[in-house]
C-alpha cells in the first residue's frame, strides 16, 4: 500500500452540480468537513478555506484548483493547525467529480504525505495545547515508532 | 465494528492521542508518569488507557505496585496501518458528501 497517496470514491445518486455544491458552499463544508458551523470560503485558486475542527484546531487550506463542476483541489496541512497550507507542510486534497448513470461517481484523492516536513522545534517549544493535533502527526509518529524508523521525538521527553 | 472501527473511536479523542504519542516516545510509562505530565488527573490516565488496551493499542504489565504501559505498534502497522485510518476517515466524509448531495432541498 502506498504511504504518499490516499485514493477513494463513491457513486452519488445526484448530478455532479449537486455535488459540486456541497464540497464548495460554505454550509455544506462546514458540515461534511467540521464542526457544523458554516466555512469560510474564498472559492477561487490561491484563496482561503477555513476548516473548523473545534478542539482539533482551525486549518488554513490553500485551494489549488476550481473548474465546475469537475475539479477541485486544496493543500490541506492537517498536521498544522493554525499554519497556512504550503507544498512543505500540507498533503494536496484533488476531488474529481464524473457523470456517471445520472448521478456521479465522485472521487477524492490525497496526496503528498510523504513529502511533508516535521518542524521538530515548533514541537519542542509548543505547550500542552499544540499537542492535540490532528490525525496523521501522531499516527505516523506511532507509525514510524511501529517501523523502528523514528529518530526524532516530536515530543520532548521529560 | 470492524477493527479500524475500534481503532478510530479509541483515537477520536484527542487525550488519548497524545497519551498513545508520549508512550511512543517513552517506549513504556506508567499512569502515574503520564499524570504528571499532563493537566488532568491519574484517574483519567487510568480511564483512557483501559479504552486504548481494549482495542489493543497499548499493553499494560504489572511493575511493582503499578501497571506499565507500552504502545503495541503491531495493531497500527498491520491491522489498522494510519494510511488505513485517514482512508477510512475519507470514507466517513464521503458518505457524508453523498447523503448531503442525495438529500432534497
Amino acid at each position: 500500500m502506498s504511504t504518499d497517496r490516499i485514493e477513494r470514491e463513491v457513486t452519488i445518486a445526484a448530478p455532479p452540480e449537486r455535488v459540486w455544491a456541497v464540497l464548495t458552499e460554505p454550509v455544506h463544508v462546514g458540515t461534511w468537513f467540521g464542526t457544523g458551523s458554516p466555512a469560510e470560503i474564498d472559492l477561487r485558486p490561491g484563496g482561503l478555506m477555513m476548516l473548523d475542527h473545534g478542539e482539533h484546531g482551525r486549518y488554513s487550506t490553500l485551494i489549488v484548483k476550481v473548474d465546475p463542476p469537475r475539479t477541485f483541489s486544496y493543500r490541506w496541512a492537517s498536521a498544522y493547525p493554525d499554519v497556512v497550507a504550503t507544498p512543505e507542510n500540507s498533503t494536496l486534497v484533488e476531488f474529481t467529480l464524473e457523470p456517471a448513470d445520472g448521478g456521479t461517481l465522485l472521487r477524492v484523492v490525497e496526496s503528498g504525505f510523504d513529502a511533508i516536513e516535521i518542524p521538530v522545534e515548533r514541537e519542542e517549544s509548543a505547550g500542552y495545547e499544540s499537542h492535540s493535533k490532528g490525525w496523521t502527526g501522531v499516527i505516523e509518529k506511532v507509525g514510524a515508532y511501529a517501523e523502528g524508523r523514528d529518530e526524532s521525538p516530536l515530543l520532548p521527553v521529560s | 465494528m470492524t477493527a479500524v472501527e475500534d481503532v478510530l473511536g479509541a483515537l477520536a479523542d484527542p487525550t488519548r492521542r497524545d497519551l498513545l504519542e508520549r508512550l511512543s516516545v517513552h517506549g513504556s510509562a506508567t499512569a502515574t508518569t503520564l499524570a504528571e505530565e499532563l493537566p488532568i488527573t491519574r484517574q483519567a490516565v487510568v480511564q483512557h488507557l483501559a479504552v486504548l488496551d481494549a482495542v489493543g493499542l497499548v499493553h499494560g504489565q504489572r511493575s511493582g505496585r503499578e501497571r506499565r504501559f507500552e504502545v503495541r505498534p503491531e495493531r497500527l502497522s498491520e491491522a489498522a496501518s494510519w494510511m488505513n485510518l485517514l482512508a477510512a476517515r475519507w470514507d466517513q466524509r464521503l458518505a457524508t458528501i453523498r447523503r448531503l448531495a442525495e438529500a432534497a432541498d
